[in-house]
């Protein structure tokens, strides 16, 4: 619950302020809000999981996002968008992480049905 | 582990804001971004339109000359009904009007039509194949030099003050834009005319190598329209031995 709290606060909070990102800004905000949002998944993920530890929850937040800016400045010198591999990797993990959380929360809200699937064992093949 | 449950709870919460902040900063500033392309294109619709409107007034404009010229012609006739002095004014007023350039003239003369390069493109660039103003200029020179009495391009009067002028792909002559293909008509001795401009290594000749077509024509009779403009003189004035009448240059 907390997640969501926080992310609507800032949502308000960030539409309150009148500051905007200038144009030429605008790619790099844009990739480490990726990352971040990546990162924030997977945090959320982990905690479901019972693995999460807050140095690599944070260390992730703030280095990924700060590597697809990087990723991005490089890219915009070199000329070659590299803030692609950013978008790719992120949001192939992104799913991923999404994946991860959808399965164990179904499961674990479906852990009740177990003894009933045991007990009706081809229920899965049923055609419904 | 409860413990490094509420601290992750509040670590995420607090990335959470941030990252809502961040989300919510960006969405805006793409917005507001998108707004100012937005914008300019308005301001390209703003300028289309003040365009449009300056050349309906040119339209106008020119239209409120030609009025302007048809009354000026009806009081000269007025002014012909009078004496020997008012003959004698008009016969002057006709002379310079025909001198600067402002009647429509005709007689013998010659046709130069000149055609863009058909050419195959051996050197690379295309500018060395079609007409420059150079090109246009030093035809109508040769005609000068010939005795041309007067001469159009396109059927635009070339006065003393008419330019020639490469703008883009066309020439601009008396401000007005023209483009290939260029029909030069001059009044003048036909044969002269003539092999003025086909002699050997003439102009014809030079333009040729480039492919550059052109043809020309001796005629009896060509017709060249008057200049549509005015002639105006702003900064230039008649030294102090001519009475200050002189002003509007007749």
């Amino acid at each position: 619950m907390m997640e969501l709290t926080g992310l609507v606060l800032g949502l308000v909070l960030g539409f309150l302020v009148p500051w905007h990102i200038p144009a030429q800004f605008s790619l790099y905000a844009a990739a480490g809000l990726l990352a971040a949002l990546d990162s924030a998944l997977g945090g959320f993920n982990a905690r479901l999981k019972g693995n999460f530890k807050l140095g690599i929850f944070l260390s992730g937040f703030f280095g990924n996002a700060l590597i697809a800016v990087f990723l991005t400045w490089l890219g915009e010198r070199m000329g070659l968008p590299l803030y692609l591999a950013a978008v790719v990797v992120f949001g192939t993990r992104l799913f991923q992480n999404f994946g991860e959380i959808r399965r164990e929360l179904l499961t674990s809200r479906q852990k009740g049905d177990k003894i009933e699937q045991d007990i009706v064992p081809d229920r899965e093949n049923s055609p419904q | 582990m409860k413990k490094t449950h509420g601290k992750g709870e509040l670590a995420i919460g607090a990335v959470c804001i941030l990252l809502g902040f961040l989300l919510a900063v960006q969405l805006k500033s793409v917005y507001v971004n998108s707004a100012g392309d937005a914008a300019t294109a308005g301001r390209l619709e703003t300028l289309q339109e003040l365009y449009n409107q300056a050349q309906t007034e040119n339209e106008t404009l020119r239209a409120q000359l030609e009025q302007t010229q048809s009354d000026l012609e009806l009081y000269r006739d007025e002014a012909a009904q009078g004496g020997s002095y008012n003959e004698a004014l008009r016969s002057e007023v006709d002379r310079l009007e025909t001198m600067a350039g402002l009647t429509d003239l005709e007689g013998p003369g010659v046709e130069v039509v000149l055609r863009d390069s058909s050419a195959a493109n051996a050197t690379g660039s295309e500018a060395d194949y079609i007409i420059h103003d150079s090109d246009l200029l030093s035809v109508v020179n040769e005609l000068r030099d010939a005795g041309a009495e007067a001469i159009a391009l396109n059927g635009e009067r070339l006065l003393a003050s008419s330019e020639i002028r490469c703008t883009g792909a066309v020439v601009t002559v008396n401000g007005r834009r023209y483009a290939a293909p260029y029909v030069i008509t001059a009044i003048g001795d036909m044969d002269t005319l003539y092999s003025a401009l086909t002699m050997r290594n003439g102009v014809a000749e030079i333009l040729g190598q480039w492919g550059i077509e052109v043809t020309v024509s001796a005629r009896d009779l060509v017709t060249i329209p008057k200049y549509e403009g005015t002639v105006e003189f702003r900064y230039a004035r008649p030294t102090a031995t001519l009475p200050p009448e002189g002003e509007d240059g007749l």
